[in-house]
């Protein structure tokens, strides 16, 4: 089962990934895929998110826009590919972790992601099925974990830096979202708590790459298939999107581990 | 906690002879295993449950349970970037290493020096299945 898999045109793995749940993973991941893209480079996203697959909604990309080859589809200069795309919107992906398992497989073979800068993986929520089989199968560069600023979140997302330690998967930062809400006023709302983020990053040392504001145009835009990177470059959010790409990409040069390849033994 | 530090791994294994392993690491130690114990430790659900099971004085043997000639392992290959698998003669690869275990389980001399006044390896939460 523990077949390694060779992606010679990937030049970085990266996991964006919560072991909790509604922290707002997919959004992050689709607008800090279209962040790097506008920095100049060449980006996948592939969402490992088998069961609750929300990326080609977030992109405007529906079932007939894959033609059933081995390209992935193109939204946005992005390349993807999700369950979302494989099965219609009314049907669900009722299976259990080893087919978890080999979707991931399929998803890093069949498919021709070609030469990339960066692939991110959407994480499904957990510590499961999905983390061990990408940890196993692929050489992860990194995982960036995202939080809100609650105790509940922080709570769990610990453990989830926790398993990132076990298999030896490098954290790149911590990204704080949903941190607090700006109102007509023009006065920061905390409405889930603050700081619980940068709290946590000092606790571990892993560095903190931004806080993201509660603003329904985000939500909106990937509602309507343009996230706010995209659809709204100029806007205070997008730019810090892409501050915090920028220091997702210092960090991976800072901590660019060694990845000489293991050694093994046939016998 | 910070999963960002350098951390040790393997830079090459040896086999020496029939018996024995040699690995070394990162930091320059060259762990000493005996092929026996690492599959006697193997740490895959079903043989940590094997281990965890009273010994049964009355069992009787079945046709697969003898062995057919001396425990060899056929190959011993990568997982991610933290640990191994051995595939062994018998057809069991399920056990996954991870290095901390591999290092753990090093039987040289200032190894097993060291570790009589530790816990055995793997008797820290060892409740918990490994892969």
């Amino acid at each position: 089962m523990q077949q390694k898999i060779d992606l010679p045109g990937v030049r970085h793995i990266v996991a964006v990934a919560s072991a909790k749940g509604g922290v707002g993973k997919s959004t992050v991941t689709a607008n800090l895929a279209l962040a790097l893209k506008a920095q100049g480079h060449r980006v996948g996203l592939m969402d490992a998110d088998i069961y609750g697959p929300s990326l080609p909604q977030m992109l405007g990309v529906t079932t007939d826009e894959w033609d059933r080859t081995p390209e992935p589809v193109e939204k946005y200069g992005v390349k993807l590919m999700s369950m979302g795309l494989l099965i219609d919107p009314d049907q669900a992906a009722a299976m259990r972790g080893p087919m978890i398992h080999k979707y991931l497989q399929a998803f890093l073979t069949q498919f021709q992601w070609g030469e990339l800068d960066f692939l991110l993986v959407d994480m499904p929520p957990g510590t499961g099925d999905a983390q061990m089989s990408l940890a196993q199968l692929v050489p992860v560069t990194g995982a960036v974990v995202v939080t809100l600023p609650q105790q509940v979140s922080v709570a769990v997302v610990r453990r989830g830096l926790a398993m990132f330690q076990t298999v030896r998967v490098p954290v790149l930062g911590l990204i704080e979202n949903m941190s607090y809400f700006v109102a007509d006023d023009g006065k920061r709302y905390y409405i889930f708590g603050q700081g619980g983020g940068e709290r946590i990053a000092r606790e571990t040392g892993i560095p903190f790459l931004g806080s993201i504001p509660i603003d329904p145009r985000i939500t909106e835009s990937g509602d309507r298939g343009d996230p706010i990177v995209h659809a709204e470059p100029n806007s205070s959010i997008a730019q810090t999107y892409l501050q915090i790409a920028q220091r997702m990409k210092a960090e991976l040069d800072r901590c660019a581990r060694e990845v000489a390849p293991l050694p093994e033994l046939d016998l | 906690m910070n999963a960002t530090r350098p951390q040790l791994r393997p830079v090459s294994l040896r086999k020496e002879g029939d018996e024995f392993l040699l690995i070394e690491w990162s930091d320059g130690h060259v762990s000493r295993h005996t092929w026996r114990n690492l599959r006697s430790n193997c740490p895959c659900a079903s043989c940590r449950e094997e281990r965890q099971r009273p010994p049964d004085p009355f069992h009787i043997l079945k046709p697969h349970e003898i062995p057919r000639g001396p425990l060899r392992p056929v190959a011993m290959k990568p997982v991610g970037y933290y640990a191994y698998t051995i595939a062994w003669s018998d057809g069991h690869s399920t056990g996954i290493y991870t290095f901390d275990l591999l290092r753990s389980l090093c039987e040289c001399p200032q190894c097993v020096n060291n570790s009589t006044t530790q816990s055995p390896p793997g008797s820290t939460s060892s409740f918990m299945p490994q892969s």
